[in-house]
């Protein structure tokens, strides 16, 4: 553990996924390293969220994860870089720095959680917490080829957590070793009366409960790369070999997920984030003398970022009057029609399975000529789960010509993240993971 | 997107765009919410919720404690007498 502290500088200078490094070095009585997305709360870190608006905001407590974590005998070696508050696909809207794809620094980690997922293939052995709204855990453990995490909403606190999209928001976990994620995930979980949200939740047992059956909805495969294509082909025979039914079903709910999760994250990130306007959090420096609203308009026009400007604009048009019905109420009855069509699926298999994302990462020049048309359905196979509160994980499941990663995603009913634990740690056994060479 | 419509978001959401933003944006707004729109003809769940699980009530006990040291949260903010300190209301 002492090397890999000592080696965090030189790590970061090369692949920028941390906005922040642990500057005490002394490993006292931990038992393991592990790294937090800048979203989640820290007391001994900087919690900026990728945004320049928090600039030197310390917050006075641990995020719950975080908190959990310590006490199991971790020791937080850094926050991660990521999207402003969580809004992007490609890691590439943080203030602090671009996380770059170890298996090719000229591509992205992807986002939000890109710096975690950036770790997780650097560091050997290494657990990252991240967060995911609507692809952002899946998408760069994808990008990374690692393993991705995210548990039923509510299964982890959110305490802590600084908000993006309230029903959306997940705590999860990538690592490139799925014995991490089941040996973590039961430390994260658990009731937690400062977060009413997690109070709801069944027991967490990891008793190696098997998948028997997978549906993969046939529309999700439209307009995926050949690449990924292929290999998402292959592994459905790795799978049947390994005694896994699979079998070709249709979902034409999922086409609405998209939309569904832009209206929602956007409606409820607008008023999450209206508290950041230059008093009591990171920037703090303008002249009171000002009107309040000249004030806050003055620290939000300055600090924040062009993509959540957007994104907090689209949601706050989206709850205007006369408009809050047809968007935001709109989406919050077709997410229920979502989970009923994945219930539904569950009544017949036991996950459902897609790649996790269309096509391997792209390279920083291609990312910069995206159009909007290419660049908004980038997470439409990642959201879904996220958008029906479902826990689902990415597994890695193949290489492209260049050796880029890619991934797959599997998705179980509400509350049974037992099955996709077992799931990637027989994965793992099963198809050969490779890790980046990763040189100072 | 009309551009006085554009103009009151902004407003309401404390951002101050110049001449090209608003005009930037409003065709943004037009691209994206007709992508959007297509939830128009979406099917509907049975119910009603935020949340997509089932949240229950949690009711703590009233017992006044002090979660964080108060001097503690001031420390990085404005203020005055131990207030924080805020641009003018009136």
């Amino acid at each position: 553990m002492k090397d890999i502290l000592a080696s965090l500088p030189g790590l970061n200078d090369k692949y920028s996924m941390f906005s922040c490094i642990a500057e005490d070095a002394d490993l006292g009585d931990s038992k393991f390293l592990f790294s937090a997305e800048d979203g989640l709360t820290s007391k001994d870190m900087m919690t900026r969220c990728g945004s320049k608006m928090l600039d030197g905001h310390r917050p006075v407590f641990d995020a719950a994860a975080i908190e959990k974590m310590r006490a199991a005998g971790g020791k937080l070696i850094g926050k991660c870089n990521m999207d402003e508050f969580g809004f992007g696909s490609f890691g590439t809207n943080s203030a602090y720095g671009i996380p770059k794809n170890p298996f090719d620094l000229e591509r992205s980690c992807g986002g939000s959680a890109g710096g975690s997922a950036c770790a997780a293939a650097a560091i050997d052995g290494h657990v990252s917490l991240g967060a995911s709204t609507g692809g952002s855990i899946c998408c760069p453990a994808s990008f990374c080829g690692v393993y991705g995490l995210v548990p039923t909403y509510g299964r982890v606190s959110r305490y802590g957590l600084v908000d993006c999209g309230n029903s959306l928001d997940k705590v999860g976990l990538i690592s490139s070793d799925p014995e991490l994620l089941a040996r973590f995930l039961p430390v994260i979980s658990g009731k937690d009366p400062r977060e009413p949200t997690s109070c709801a939740q069944p027991e967490l047992e990891l008793k190696g409960e098997r998948i028997g059956s997978v549906g993969v909805p046939e529309e999700q495969l439209e307009g995926v790369s050949k690449d990924v294509l292929s290999c998402f082909e292959s592994s459905l025979d790795v799978l049947r070999g390994m005694g896994v039914e699979v079998k070709m079903i249709k979902m034409p709910s999922l086409k609405y997920a998209l939309s569904t999760c832009f209206i929602i994250s956007a409606a409820e990130s607008s008023t999450n984030l209206a508290s950041f306007v230059g008093m009591r959090y990171g920037q703090q420096e303008g002249d009171l003398s000002m009107r309040f609203d000249d004030y806050f308009t003055y620290f939000r026009t300055k600090y924040i970022g062009e993509e959540a400007r957007q994104r907090i604009l689209y949601g706050t048009y989206i709850r205007m009057a006369g408009l809050r019905e047809r968007y935001y109420v709109k989406a919050l009855r077709v997410r229920l029609h979502i989970i009923e069509s994945y219930k539904k699926a569950f009544a017949e298999h036991d996950a459902i399975l897609t790649p996790t994302m269309p096509f391997v990462s792209p390279k920083f020049e291609e990312i910069a000529k995206m159009t909007s048309d290419e660049s908004y359905g980038i997470d439409r196979l990642a959201c879904p789960p996220d958008v029906a509160g479902m826990p689902h994980i990415s597994v890695p499941c193949g290489y492209d010509g260049s050796g880029m990663p890619i991934g797959m995603q599997l998705v179980t009913d509400h509350w049974k993240e037992d099955p996709l634990i077992t799931f990637a740690k027989d994965w793992g056994k099963a198809f050969d993971v490779r890790r980046p060479e990763v040189s100072l | 997107m009309d551009r006085m419509i554009m103009e009151r978001v902004a407003k309401a959401a404390h951002f101050a765009l110049n001449e090209e933003e608003i005009e930037r944006y409003c065709k943004d707004f037009d691209e994206l919410f007709n992508r959007l729109n297509m939830i128009d003809g979406a099917p509907e769940g049975e119910g009603h919720g935020v949340n997509p699980l089932e949240v229950g009530d949690v009711l703590r006990d009233d017992v006044p404690g002090i979660f964080f040291d108060p001097y503690e949260l001031l420390k990085d903010m404005k203020t005055y007498e131990n207030y924080v300190r805020g641009p003018r209301v009136l």
